[in-house]
């Protein structure tokens, strides 16, 4: 690692994440825990002294997967079939799926049938978030979680285990929370490409080594103060896809005033809250999330809830970057759009991981979606 | 062939239960829209008139309406992508036309996805629309069936939520000798349609899918009620002496073939009619069977629906293979078509692996055909027909070489 470029360690670990998981397997003989996006408890995994790696399908070319899953199928599960196939997740000891809508228990189904041998969970994500007792459902479940993660580790959790797990994690989101905020201040140091390089690899590495070498970064960079601000937008999504992204919005001049994507801020805005019971402090959480779109609440707060955290982030516009394929933010949309564009927030929807997006494209209709909230601004 | 005389009945019933629909707030009665999953019993014994929007998407779909709807839902911003029997519902609400007048206002919409999450999604939509009040019964899925206390507390929970909700909706206590006594009638309903079913497994059958998915309204629709249990009543007896009588549904029943998913609405006719020109009679169903174990006891429904839902409804793969193999043998099928259904992810994203276990236990091939239940957009039947005809190739050689 580059001892002179605090970014260095981070870049590591993405040029090739599941490389760099085999390589921390090799030198701790730990086990590595593969899970889909979103809403895992990485300190579920942590706690049973196992690595959590993210696996995200998205940007993956789809070939092999094809003949067990249909065309219809979004890219971030038919990516992560396709990895399989390919050989990919060799050093996976075991694989937990999210059952976050239709695609992710089809997905449960058919891992199972084409890797026997890689254990995998089906976690039983609850979808009435406003119920009292989807809460003690969610508790059954981490608890079901924890005790099939100890017969794959091998170590059981302690209670203990599970509270520095809590503490570590949400001390990680803390710092995160507040590379969010020097992004805002200083996006030309901490630009979205820096910013969500450090989101992606924390689900992918250790979180205390994560921690260590954030401590390395420009903290004290001065705030941009220039003519030509950058506009400040919101992101609603599930993943940020195609992977240039960022550098596009870096050149075009924009900054993220907030998102919602499950590898974006929506992972480090809530931390378990302090509870004697460290699952229950990560049931919390989780109910204390921006929901997923996969879950059900009351419906016009799906909606105006938008419309309120858009305005608060004080953004100038929203942009839906939404999966092709996704049907549960595909529904959304029509009403989200009409309410934010009600309320003076102008939006563009970006369909991605379609396979047929350049990104040329996605350039395109971002400088113009700039050149529009731009005009409105002045 | 002789066509099913008690199928003249289902164009009255339709109209009625439409009227019925749209005059049910007249009457004192509120409207709740329901997925095939809900407790449609409780309803009942409160008045709240049980409306089906997916029943209507498929009215629309065999009207030939879809794609003009499903293009209104798409200039609203509907993508494509999504199911079509929520974009022609979309779209008939945007065009204000539709074959049954449309809908009524509801007073509650509720749905359980243990069908699936779509309907979640489509209902959000619906609730904003007209501002009225959403239950989502949560139905947790445990990948493999097995037992899930937790998750039965959970689900047992919801419905003794759902009944305060309909309590304070109507303002009427739920009556539970009229919930039993709607329980009774959806067990007869269910019972005599199991009947139909499994006159199918006659050679010749009497029946093909086809005129099953049609002869479904009922109990999809008015499970619980007298009327479909007169009309099942009047089909299964039909079916029973035509089975007695030798006669088939088709004139020469060379093949029996086994449907699996959601039809392809639009099609019906054009499918039925090229399947029977090649001596193919498709004689059972994974959809119509789903009809068939709706019904619960009467002492503890509660309990019951939790069970169903978690382990019935929730449709787990090994389930669903078991179920083939064991209809392979009851119908003494000759092969299985499998609708990949572009808008039922639910049901058709397991279908490649679902083909593949079947096969492989039971040696009996299957064909996969990408299609779509309501959007004749999404497919093409040139394909849809070589495809099949392939496939009854395939099954003549396996019968010559015998």
């Amino acid at each position: 690692m580059n001892n002179q470029d605090p970014w260095g360690p981070f870049e590591q670990v993405m040029k090739a994440p599941l490389e760099w998981a085999g390589t921390w397997k090799k030198k701790t003989s730990g086990c590595v825990i593969g899970h889909l996006l979103p809403d895992v408890p990485e300190e579920i995994i942590h706690a049973a002294s196992a690595l959590p790696t993210a696996l995200e399908g998205a940007g993956v070319g789809i070939s092999r997967a094809r003949a067990h899953i249909p065309s219809y199928t979004c890219n971030h599960a038919s990516g992560v079939v396709e990895l399989g196939l390919q050989g990919a997740l060799a050093v996976l000891d075991a694989v937990v799926i999210p059952y976050v809508c239709d695609t992710t228990r089809n997905l449960g189904h058919v891992w199972n049938r084409l890797f026997p041998a890689l254990p995998s969970e089906f976690l039983r994500l609850p979808k009435r978030l406003d119920f009292p007792s989807a809460r003690d459902y969610l508790h059954a479940e981490y608890t079901r979680l924890t005790e099939s993660l100890a017969r794959i580790t091998g170590h059981k959790a302690s209670e203990n285990d599970l509270q520095a797990a809590v503490n570590l994690y949400n001390s990680s989101r803390a710092q995160l929370r507040h590379a969010f905020l020097k992004h805002r201040e200083a996006p030309r140091v901490w630009t979205a490409s820096r910013l969500f390089l450090l989101t992606a690899s924390a689900l992918r590495c250790p979180r205390e080594d994560h921690l260590e070498w954030m401590k390395a970064l420009p903290w004290d960079a001065k705030p941009d103060h220039s003519d030509n601000p950058p506009v400040p937008i919101y992101v609603k999504g599930k993943v940020w896809d195609p992977p240039q992204i960022f550098r596009i919005l870096d050149e075009l001049g924009f900054v993220v005033a907030g998102d919602e994507t499950v590898t974006g801020f929506r992972s480090v805005a809530v931390d378990a809250p302090d509870r004697e019971d460290p699952v229950a402090a990560l049931v919390d959480r989780h109910f204390a999330m921006i929901p997923y779109v996969g879950y059900h609440i009351d419906p016009g707060r799906t909606i105006t809830g938008l419309v309120d955290r858009a305005r608060e982030s004080g953004a100038a516009g929203v942009v839906y970057l939404n999966p092709k394929f996704c049907e549960a933010a595909a529904f959304d949309v029509p009403d989200g759009r009409k309410a934010l564009e009600n309320a003076g927030t102008p939006c563009l929807v970006l369909e991605t991981s379609s396979g047929s997006s350049s990104e040329g494209q996605v350039r395109l209709r971002l400088e113009a979606f700039r050149e529009m909230i731009s005009s409105e601004l002045l | 062939m002789e066509p099913i005389q008690s199928l003249k009945q289902l164009k009255q019933i339709n109209i009625d239960y439409y009227a019925g629909a749209h005059t049910a707030k007249q009457s004192g009665k509120f409207v709740a829209y329901v997925n095939a999953f809900t407790p449609v019993e409780l309803l009942y014994a409160t008045d709240m008139y049980p409306v089906y929007p997916e029943n209507h998407a498929v009215i629309i779909g065999a009207r030939k309406l879809s794609s003009e709807m499903g293009a209104a839902a798409e200039a609203m911003g509907y993508s494509a992508d999504l199911c079509s029997y929520a974009r022609c519902d979309f779209g008939a609400i945007k065009t204000g036309r539709s074959p049954t007048w449309g809908l009524p206002k509801p007073d509650l919409l509720l749905i359980s996805n243990s069908q699936c999450g779509t309907l979640t999604k489509w209902f959000e939509v619906l609730s904003r629309l007209y501002d009225a009040p959403m239950v989502l019964l949560d139905v947790p899925h445990s990948s493999s069936g097995e037992p899930d206390p937790a998750a039965e507390a959970y689900l047992r929970d919801q419905l003794e939520d759902l009944v305060r909700v309909i309590e304070g909706i109507t303002g009427r206590s739920v009556d539970w000798d009229r919930v039993r006594e709607a329980i009774r009638k959806s067990k007869q309903a269910s019972d005599l349609w199991t009947r139909v079913l499994e006159a199918g497994m006659a050679r010749p059958a009497p029946i093909t899918v086809f005129d099953q998915f049609i002869s479904m309204a009922p109990i999809v629709a008015q499970r619980g009620t007298q009327v479909a249990v007169d009309f099942y009543e009047a089909l299964s007896s039909e079916l029973e002496s035509r089975v007695a009588q030798g006669v088939g549904a088709i004139g020469n029943e060379r093949f029996r073939l086994f449907w699996d998913n959601l039809p392809i609405w639009p099609e019906l006719r054009g499918l039925s009619q090229l399947l029977e020109g090649r001596g193919a009679n498709l004689v059972t169903s994974l959809y119509t069977w789903a009809w068939a174990q709706l019904s619960v006891g009467e002492a503890d429904p509660l309990t019951d629906w939790v069970r169903q839902y978690l382990y019935t409804a929730n449709l787990h793969f090994e389930y669903r293979v078991n179920r083939y193999v064991e209809m392979a043998e009851r119908y003494q099928l000759d092969g299985f078509v499998y609708h990949s259904n572009r808008s039922c992810k639910f049901v058709s994203q397991d279908i490649p692996e679902v083909r593949r276990a079947v096969t492989e236990i039971t040696g009996i091939p299957g064909v996969i055909l990408e299609a779509d239940h309501n959007d004749p957009r999404l497919y093409s039947m040139e394909s849809i027909e070589n495809q099949l005809n392939s496939f009854l190739d395939l099954l003549e050689s396996r019968r010559n070489k015998g």
